[in-house]
C-alpha cells in the first residue's frame, strides 16, 4: 500500500510529509526500494542488469550506473564476478542479496521488505538478519519490513507495529516495550511466554547503569581494597592496572601481603563488552561459574555486571537503549 | 518393368537440368511459409493479448482456433479458391495462417502465464510502467514458449504448403503433383524430400534463433 | 504405364451448370463406383483402420514406457505436434515403392502416412495420462494386494482412460481432416469430388465435396463425444475433465 500496489481505501500514507496518493505511482515506486520474499529477480537479465533496473529507468548515465552496481554488489557482500551471471545460476541466499542490492540501487530513502527472509532456512535467515542489521548501520534507511516471524521482528526492528487479523493495530512500540508491557492478551500470546528471556537478548550491557564494583587501583593501600570488598559484601577484590583490569585477588591474600601488587591474582573468567546483549552476559556468568562479569570496553575497564544487575534492569522501566 | 527401370526414384540429370524450376519451387514454398507465419504471428498475438487481458474470452478463442485447426485442409483450400481466385497467394496464405493459430495462441498464452507472479510484482514494485513490464520483462520470459510454438507451426506449415498445390500454389507440392501426373518419380521425390529437408532446416534455424534471443535458458542448461 | 497415372482414375461426370442441391439429391450422385456411398465407405474404412491400428500400437507402447517411467518426453504439445508430420510428402515418397512392389497407389502409402500422423497424439496423450495417475492410487492398488502385473490395468489404465480417449479423438479427427489428400495421390475417398470439381472446373462439385468432408469431420467429433459418454464411468469422465483443465 505504501508504494500503491494496493490503493488505500481510507486514511493516508505520507512519505516526508507528502501523501503518496498524490504522487504518480511509477515515480513513487522508483523512489522506494522493494524487496519481496520470492525475490522476483528478472531471470532473463544478468545480475548487473537486474541491479541497474531502477537507475536505468531514472536515466542515469552508464558510468554512474556501473559504479553504483559495483558499489551495491560489494555492499551486500557479493563477488563482483557474479555480475555477468543470470539469477538461476545463483543460490537462494545470493539471489536475495541481489534483490536487496537492486532495491537499494537508486538510493531510495525508504525500503519496503515483504517477508524478505521467508523462503530461506533458519540458519541462513539468521545470517541474513545480521547482515541486514550491518547494512542498516551503513546505509541508514527507513526500512518497513513485513514478517510473520516474531523473533525476526524483535531482532531487527526499532519499532514494531503488531497487526491482528483484518489489519487491526494491536500495539506499536519498541520491541523491548512490547515484551515488557504487552498492550493486551493478543500481544502477550503473540510474543510468547518466555518474553522475559527474550528481552535479555534485546538489551545491551551498555544499557545497564555501570557499576564499578569492589575494584581498586593496583597501587592503592591494601586496606582500601579490603574496605571495598566489605562494602560489596564479597570476598574478592578487583585490581586495576591503569585502565586495564588486572585480575581478582582474594581478601585473604590481600590481608597476607603488604602491597596489593604482590597478592596473587586470577584472571576474570567472564568478560563482556558494552555491545554484548544481557543474554550473552548472563551466559558468560553462568557458564564460568562465578557471579560477576567484567565489562571490557576496548581494553579499558568499564565496570562489572552481576546477575542482580541484570534482574534489576529487566524489571526497571523502559530501557532507553535497545537493539536498533 | 522396362519402364520402371528407366524410371528410378531419382534421376540426378533431371535435378541438374531442372534446377531453375526446383529453385523457383523452393522460393515459392518459403514465401508461402513465411507469409503464412507472419500473418499467423500477428493474428495470434492479438488473440493471445485479448485472451490474457479478458479472461472470459479464453474459452471461445481456444474453441475457435481448435475448430479451424481441425478443418480438413483440402476442403479449406478448395473453399477459398473461388473467393480469392485459384492462383492468388491469399487463397493459400489464409488457410495456412489459420492452421498456425491454435499452436501459436496456446503457446503464447502459456508463455505469459508462466511468468512468475513474483517477477511481475517486483517489476511493478520497482516502478516499471505496465507497457514496459510487458515488453521488457514478460515478453522475453514468454519467449521460450512462443518460440516453441513458432517452431511447431513452421514445420506444420511447410508440410501443409505442399497440399496447397491442389489449388495451383504450393511450391514443392507442385513438383510432387507434376511427378505424380506423369508417373515420373524424380520431381516427386525431389519435391517431397526437399519439403521435409526444408522443414527440418527451418526448425534448426528457429532453434538457433530461440537460443540467441533467450541466452539465459542456454546458460542454465550448461550449468 | 497408363494405369499408373492418377488422373486416369474414373471421374464422376457431372453437367457444369448443375445446382448444389440438384447434385446432392440426385440418386446417381450417391450410387455406382464413383458415388458418394462408395467414396464415403472408402474414407470411413481407411480412417477407421488407421485409427484402430494407431491405437493398438501407440497405447500399449506408451503405457509400458510410462509405467516404467522411461522415455520422458515433453507432452505439452501432444495435440499441436501431429500436424507437423508432413503426411502429403511422406505418402508421395512411398508411392514409387508401393508401385514397385505391385501394390498400387492404394492403400499403403496413404495408410502409412496417416498412421504416422495418428500415432503422435495417441502416444503422447497416453504417456502423459498414465504419468499423471497419482502415485497414491498406484500404491493403494499395490497395498490392496493387486499383483504387479495387474496394477497397470486396474489403476493406471482405468484412471487414464478418459485422457487416452481424448488422444484417440484428436488423432481420428486429424486423420479424417487429412485423408482427402488421398484423392490427389492417386486414390479416391471423399476428396475425389474436390479433385474432380477442380478437374472439370465445376464449383458445384468442389462445394459438394467440401460439405461432405466437413460433415464427416464434424460427425467424427460428435461420435467421440457419444463414445466417451457410453464407454466411461462418470467418475473417470469427471477426472478426465479435471486433467484436461490441468494440461
Amino acid at each position: 500500500m505504501i508504494n500503491r500496489l494496493i490503493e488505500p481505501t481510507t486514511g493516508s500514507i505520507e512519505i516526508d510529509g507528502v501523501d503518496v496518493t498524490t504522487m504518480a505511482a511509477q515515480a513513487l515506486r522508483r523512489g522506494i526500494g522493494y524487496v519481496i520474499q520470492q525475490v522476483g529477480l528478472f531471470p532473463h537479465r544478468s545480475i548487473a542488469t537486474n541491479i541497474a533496473t531502477v537507475p536505468k529507468m531514472l536515466k542515469w548515465d552508464k558510468q554512474r550506473t556501473h559504479e553504483r552496481v559495483v558499489e551495491m554488489t560489494e555492499l551486500v557482500g557479493l563477488d563482483p564476478e557474479m555480475l555477468d551471471r543470470y539469477p538461476d545460476e545463483l543460490s537462494g541466499g545470493q539471489q536475495q542479496r541481489v534483490g536487496v542490492a537492486r532495491a537499494l540501487a537508486a538510493d531510495p530513502p525508504v525500503l519496503l521488505m515483504d517477508e524478505p527472509f521467508g523462503a530461506v532456512d533458519p540458519i541462513v535467515r539468521g545470517r541474513l538478519q545480521d547482515e541486514l542489521l550491518d547494512l542498516q548501520n551503513k546505509v541508514r534507511k527507513t526500512i518497513v519490513l513485513v514478517t510473520h516471524d516474531v523473533d525476526e521482528a524483535l531482532r531487527v526492528a526499532d519499532r514494531i507495529a503488531l497487526l491482528n487479523v483484518g489489519g487491526v493495530l494491536e500495539q506499536y512500540d519498541a520491541p523491548d516495550e512490547i515484551m515488557r508491557s504487552p498492550a493486551n492478551q493478543f500481544v502477550e500470546q503473540f510474543v510468547g511466554e518466555d518474553r522475559g528471556l527474550r528481552r535479555l537478548g534485546l538489551n545491551l550491557v551498555s544499557s545497564l547503569p555501570y557499576h564499578r564494583g569492589p575494584v581498586v587501583p593496583i597501587d592503592a593501600p591494601p586496606d582500601e581494597g579490603l574496605k571495598a570488598a566489605e562494602q560489596e559484601g564479597v570476598a574478592w577484590v578487583g585490581v586495576l592496572d591503569g585502565d586495564r583490569f588486572a585480575g581478582w585477588a582474594s581478601v585473604d591474600d590481600v590481608r597476607a601481603h603488604d602491597r596489593l601488587r604482590d597478592a596473587p591474582r586470577t584472571q576474570p573468567a567472564a568478560h563482556v563488552g558494552p555491545d554484548n546483549t544481557l543474554r550473552t552476559a548472563m551466559e558468560q556468568i553462568m557458564s564460568s561459574n562465578t557471579s560477576v562479569a567484567v565489562i571490557d570496553d576496548g581494553g579499558a575497564f568499564a565496570g562489572v555486571v552481576t546477575l542482580e544487575d541484570i534482574r534489576a534492569a529487566l524489571s526497571a522501566s523502559p530501557s532507553s537503549n535497545g537493539v536498533q | 518393368m522396362i519402364a520402371e527401370a528407366r524410371n528410378p526414384i531419382i534421376r540426378w540429370e533431371w535435378v541438374v537440368d531442372e534446377w531453375d524450376q526446383i529453385r523457383a519451387a523452393i522460393t515459392e514454398h518459403l514465401t508461402l511459409t513465411v507469409l503464412a507465419m507472419l500473418l499467423g504471428i500477428v493474428v495470434s498475438a492479438v488473440l493471445a493479448a485479448v485472451a490474457l487481458r479478458f479472461r472470459w474470452t479464453m474459452t471461445p478463442i481456444t474453441a475457435t482456433t481448435s475448430l479451424i485447426y481441425t478443418l480438413p485442409s483440402v476442403a479449406l483450400f478448395a473453399l477459398l479458391a473461388p473467393v480469392f481466385g485459384n492462383l492468388a497467394l491469399t487463397t493459400a496464405v489464409i488457410p495456412l495462417a489459420g492452421y498456425t493459430l491454435l499452436i501459436l495462441v496456446t503457446n503464447t498464452v502459456a508463455g505469459f502465464q508462466a511468468v512468475p507472479k513474483s517477477v511481475r510484482d517486483a517489476a511493478d514494485g520497482m516502478g516499471l510502467t505496465p507497457t514496459r513490464r510487458v515488453l521488457s520483462v514478460e515478453l522475453p520470459l514468454a519467449m521460450p514458449y512462443i518460440m516453441t510454438g513458432v517452431r511447431i507451426a513452421t514445420v506444420s506449415t511447410v508440410g501443409l504448403v505442399t497440399v496447397a498445390a491442389i489449388i495451383g500454389q504450393g511450391g514443392l507440392g507442385r513438383l510432387i503433383f507434376n511427378g505424380l501426373s506423369r508417373a515420373f518419380w524424380t520431381p516427386m521425390t525431389v519435391g517431397a524430400g526437399l519439403s521435409i529437408i526444408l522443414a527440418l532446416t527451418l526448425d534448426a534455424i528457429l532453434l538457433g534463433i530461440a537460443a540467441l534471443v533467450t541466452p539465459w535458458t542456454r546458460r542454465k542448461a550448461a550449468t | 504405364m497408363r494405369a499408373l497415372i492418377p488422373t486416369a482414375v474414373e471421374q464422376q461426370a457431372v453437367p457444369r451448370d448443375i445446382g448444389l442441391f440438384e447434385w446432392l439429391f440426385d440418386a446417381d450422385t450417391w450410387t455406382g463406383p464413383t458415388g458418394i456411398l462408395t467414396s464415403l465407405w472408402d474414407t470411413v474404412v481407411m480412417c477407421t483402420a488407421v485409427t484402430i491400428v494407431a491405437t493398438l500400437v501407440a497405447v500399449p507402447a506408451a503405457a509400458v514406457m510410462a509405467h516404467l517411467r522411461k522415455g520422458e518426453v515433453s507432452t505439452t504439445w501432444a495435440v499441436s505436434i501431429s500436424r507437423a508430420i508432413p503426411t502429403f510428402a511422406i505418402a508421395a515418397l512411398l508411392i514409387p515403392w508401393s508401385l514397385r512392389r505391385g501394390w498400387g497407389f492404394e492403400p499403403w502409402p496413404i495408410f502409412i502416412a496417416l498412421l504416422l500422423l495418428a500415432l503422435v497424439p495417441i502416444y503422447l496423450t497416453t504417456y502423459n495420462a498414465i504419468r499423471q495417475v497419482p502415485q497414491e492410487s498406484i500404491d493403494a492398488a499395490r497395498a490392496l494386494g493387486y499383483r504387479e502385473s495387474a496394477v497397470p490395468g486396474a489403476v493406471e489404465f482405468a484412471l487414464a482412460a478418459s485422457v487416452i480417449l481424448t488422444g484417440v479423438r484428436v488423432a481420428a479427427i486429424q486423420v479424417v481432416a487429412t485423408e482427402p489428400i488421398r484423392a490427389f495421390l492417386g486414390g479416391d475417398g471423399l476428396g475425389r469430388y474436390v479433385r474432380d470439381g477442380f478437374g472439370q472446373n465445376n464449383n458445384t462439385l468442389v462445394l459438394g465435396g467440401i460439405i461432405l468432408i466437413g460433415g464427416l469431420a464434424a460427425l467424427t467429433g460428435l461420435a467421440f463425444v457419444l463414445l466417451e459418454r457410453l464407454a466411461l464411468p462418470n467418475g473417470v469422465r469427471r477426472l478426465g475433465r479435471q486433467q484436461g483443465e490441468n494440461t
